[in-house]
Formats: C-alpha cells, structure tokens, sequence
C-alpha cells in the first residue's frame, strides 16, 4: 500500500543521476588507490586523477548556488568557523587532498615533466616512497568510506541510515578497482602480470558484494522502518526493480562472475575481458543509482 | 533580536510551535498565510516535489481506516538534535539565540544536505534562489522581531496555533502543553522536534 504522505528524495532535494555518478567516481578513484599501492602503474594513477577531477567538478555543479561557492569559503575561513560533524565538509576536503596527492604521482610518471623540470624530481621520491603510498591508499579507502557515510548521515532518508552503505561502497569500489585494471589491461595499458591480480579476488569481491547487497535490501525489508521499507521494496518490486535485478546483480555481479568462471577453467579471452569489465562497472554505477534514487522519506501519515 | 548562537551558549529562549489538530478546521489559511509572508513570488507557483503550494507549512490529507478525512500539518520543528546542522558542509544552518533554526544565505553553496538530512521532509528548494527554505521565513522573523505572532498563527480563525518560549513556564504554549495531550512527531529519531502536536484535552 502507498503511504498518504510519499515523497521521494529526488523530487524535492534532487540528489540524482549527478550524485550517483559523483559517487561511482570517488568508488574508483578512492579503491583504485589502494590498487595503485601494489600495482604502481601509471595509466592506474590517470585514472584515479580524472575521476577524482570529474568527481570533483560534478559535486560543485551540483550545487544549487555553486556562484557562491568562493565567497561560502571565505567566510568559513576568516571566522575559523567549520562544521567538523558534517561528512560533506570532511569529504570534500579528503577528495582534495587525494586529488594533490594524485597530481604528485602523476606527475612521478611523467618524464617528459620530471626530466625538463628538475625540481619535480621530488615527486618520484614520493612515488616510490612505501610511507606515502600507504597514506595515499588509506586516503582513498577513507574517501570511498566518507562517500558512503555522506548519505548515511542524512537522517531523513530512512533507507540510507544504515552502516551497511559504506561497506557496500568499499566492496563495490574495490570491484570498480578491478574492472579499471582489467579495462586497462584489455587496452594493453597494462601486463597480464597486473591483470592476473584480478580475476580470483574480483570473483571473491562480486560473491560479496551480492551477499551485502542481498543483505542491505534485506534488513530494510525485514527490520527497516517504514521509510526503509518502502525504499527497498522500490529496489526489489517496484520502479527500480529492473535497475536492482537487471543492472546490479544481473549485469554487475552474475556476467563478472559467469566470465570469471569461464577464464578460470577455459582460459583468459580479451573480448569477454572487456565485457566484464565494462558490466561490473556498470552494475557499480546502478547500485548507487538505486540506492540514490529508491530513496524516500519517512511516511509522517501511512 | 535573535542573533546567531555561538558554539557552547544555550539559547535564552525556546520558541516552539504548536498545531492543536483537535481544533483545525482544515481550511488552509496557515498554509498560505505562511507563502504570502515568507515568499510572496511563490503565491501562485507549485513546490514541485511536494505537488502542493510552496509553503514552509507542507499539508498531509489522508483518510483514517475508518475512512474519515484526516489533516497533519508539518513545517520545521526547529529541533534541539538538528540533523540539518550537523549535516550542513558551511554553517549555513544555524541555531539562534531564541533556540530557532535559521538559514543564513550567505553561507548556503545549495547543496541540499539539509533538505535530505530532515527527518520531516520540510524543506524546500526555491526555484529561483535555490535556498532550502523552511520555517521560520525572513517575513516570520521579522514580525517576532517586533513582538508580533508568526503569520500562520495570526490567520488561523479557529485559534488552533501558538508560539512562544518553553522556558518560559507562563507562556501560552507552556500552560497547552502542560493542560493538553500532545504528541511530537518522530520522537525516535532523536532530532528532539519543538513542534507540538495537540490532540486534546487530558
Ligand atoms: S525539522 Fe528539519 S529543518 Fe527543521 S530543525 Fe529539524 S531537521 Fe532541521
Ligand atoms: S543547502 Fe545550504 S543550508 Fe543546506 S546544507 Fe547545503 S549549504 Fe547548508
Ligand atoms: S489556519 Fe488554523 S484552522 Fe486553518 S488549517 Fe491552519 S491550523 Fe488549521
């Protein structure tokens, strides 16, 4: 039965398909880090610098009165006057401190910058420096976590105010991780060496990521409150059926698995590579599209 | 004057609002009262996502199991745990020293972490500034200012709203509250509401 008072976030608030795609950048560029640790390869680090841009600039043109944006921060500034308990203000500033510790490697990687430059030559020390890239990948873990406590704290979408939304963003954004090193290796980007990283752990991560998706839906369903409850039956029966069963599990989780299989036992084939690769991210993308969008607030009136 | 509250003062006073829905007679005139002393430019325009008209108060009909007509009205319950300013990136939302919840436009980037974060779906974004307004509105804290009732309590014709200050045990909203039932709305998510539901007397 449809609550008398029904409101999807969406409608009023209008956090959607940008979001989703702001939170499918950061999954990759914050897992892709921790990949980055012990892959080290330069197309990786690319990558992660241009979701993290992309990332960057959806979140400001989101933002109803973005032309506010510069005098916002002067006034936070001159007053020393910030809102430490807000998950926004804490991830915006990790996604830009990521964002310059990206710029560094990059910069490691590119001779024809290191060698005309010289005095860049401290960004190949940081490259190479373990310390920093154990920050670096904590960092991107960190920021993969915020991005899920961002919607988590938003208290008045009851589907969302669960712990199980950051897990279910680090497992889905180690799976993105995968499929961009799969991806880059399809494109001879990379060695088979790197790419051989992959296929075992990505089958591990899509089993459970299909168990905690399965298990989000369910605690919502079973224990959720009634605003939960009506946002996850979207998810399962309702308009974002096709998107949860079709896109997330069908596209996202079950072909990666079925190709994983098959490489496994027949043997590594670029074209049914790049199909994977391409469907894990897609399907990463829908889970937070229908997770974004299935959002509703709580009923005040049933 | 109210004036922002700094971190660690408690405000002087609790202003609150009371809705006394065993005396609402459903005609709406809070409704629009509210629109045309907060934000006259949307008198004849439509909050979209609420498909009603764009007013701090947000009007809920229902019909009971019984099926009789039933009315809730909702606006900002100016909570003392406020979700939206924990939330907010900027400080824009703030508490004042009447222990009011208000949105300094300076500060506001329209991000919309405070529409979402409301666990009573109250705000909304204006069209044309993008602020996420609610109650109280700039025309409501204009007439408190200068000792005046806000406007819904002003147009209602069956005396069925209030405001005034909880701390005060002689205010009129203290002796409602301490004479009537009442209920606050979605006491469990801590938010701590100032927006009283009266339901009769006890
Ligand atoms: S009712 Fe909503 S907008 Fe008002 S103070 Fe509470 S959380 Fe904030
Ligand atoms: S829309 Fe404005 S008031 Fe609301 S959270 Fe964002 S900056 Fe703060
Ligand atoms: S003006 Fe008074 S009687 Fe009319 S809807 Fe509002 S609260 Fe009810």
């Amino acid at each position: 039965m449809t609550p008398a008072d029904l409101h999807y976030q969406v409608d009023v608030a209008h956090w959607g398909w940008s979001i989703a795609w702001f939170l499918w950048f950061v999954g990759i560029a914050g897992m892709g880090s921790v990949a980055y640790y012990f892959v080290r390869r330069a197309p990786l680090a690319y990558v992660i610098f241009g979701s993290l841009a992309i990332g960057l600039l959806l979140v400001v043109s989101h933002l109803g009165r973005w032309w506010n944006l510069p005098r916002v921060l002067w006034i936070m500034v001159i007053n020393l006057d910030f809102n430490f308990n807000s998950w926004m203000l804490i991830g915006i500033m990790m996604l830009s401190v990521h964002l310059f510790m990206t710029l560094f490697i990059v910069i490691a990687h590119l001779p024809f910058l290191t060698n005309r430059f010289g005095w860049l030559g401290w960004t190949k020390a940081l490259n190479a420096s373990n310390l920093y890239l154990v920050l670096y990948a904590a960092l991107g873990a960190g920021a993969t976590v915020y991005s899920g406590f961002l919607i988590t704290q938003a208290a008045g979408v009851p589907l969302w105010n669960t712990s199980l939304i950051p897990v279910l963003w680090v497992i889905s954004g180690s799976v993105a991780a995968i499929a961009v090193l799969e991806l880059l290796y399809v494109f001879g980007l990379v060695d088979a060496r790197v790419s051989s990283f992959g296929v075992r752990l990505g089958m591990g991560l899509d089993v459970l990521k299909l168990l905690a998706v399965l298990g989000f839906l369910h605690v919502a369903l079973s224990f959720g409150s009634a605003g939960a409850r009506f946002g996850a039956e979207l998810m399962t029966s309702g308009e974002y059926a096709l998107m949860t069963w079709g896109g997330v599990i069908g596209i996202g989780i079950l072909i990666p698995l079925a190709i994983g299989a098959y490489t496994i036992f027949v043997g590594k084939s670029k074209p049914l590579l790049l199909v994977s690769s391409v469907a894990a991210l897609a399907g990463v993308f829908f889970l937070r599209a229908a997770v974004l969008l299935a959002g509703v607030w709580e009923p005040l009136v049933l | 004057m109210s004036t922002r509250l700094r971190r660690g003062q408690a405000p002087t006073r609790r202003m609150a609002h009371i809705w006394d829905a065993s005396r609402c007679i459903a005609c709406g005139a809070c409704v629009m009262a509210c629109t045309q002393a907060n934000a006259p430019e949307m008198m004849f325009r439509e909050e979209k996502g609420w498909k009603s008209l764009a007013s701090n108060i947000r009007r809920i009909d229902s019909v009971s199991p019984h099926g009789r007509p039933e009315l809730l009205l909702v606006q900002c319950q100016h909570c003392e745990n406020a979700p939206c300013i924990s939330t907010c990136p900027f400080g824009a939302t703030y508490y004042d020293t009447d222990g009011r919840v208000r949105l300094d436009p300076a500060r506001c980037a329209g991000c919309s972490y405070c529409v979402t974060s409301c666990p009573y779906n109250v705000r909304w974004l204006h069209p044309d500034n993008k602020l996420p307004k609610k109650c109280m509105g700039d025309g409501c804290i204009d007439l408190t200012d200068s000792g005046q009732h806000p406007a819904c309590v002003q147009a209602c014709p069956a005396m069925a709203r209030d405001y005034g200050d909880l701390n005060d045990p002689s205010s009129s909203v203290s002796v409602t509250l301490r004479t009537k039932r009442s209920r606050r709305l979605l006491e469990a998510t801590g938010s701590e509401p100032k927006f009283f539901v009266v339901e009769g007397s006890r």
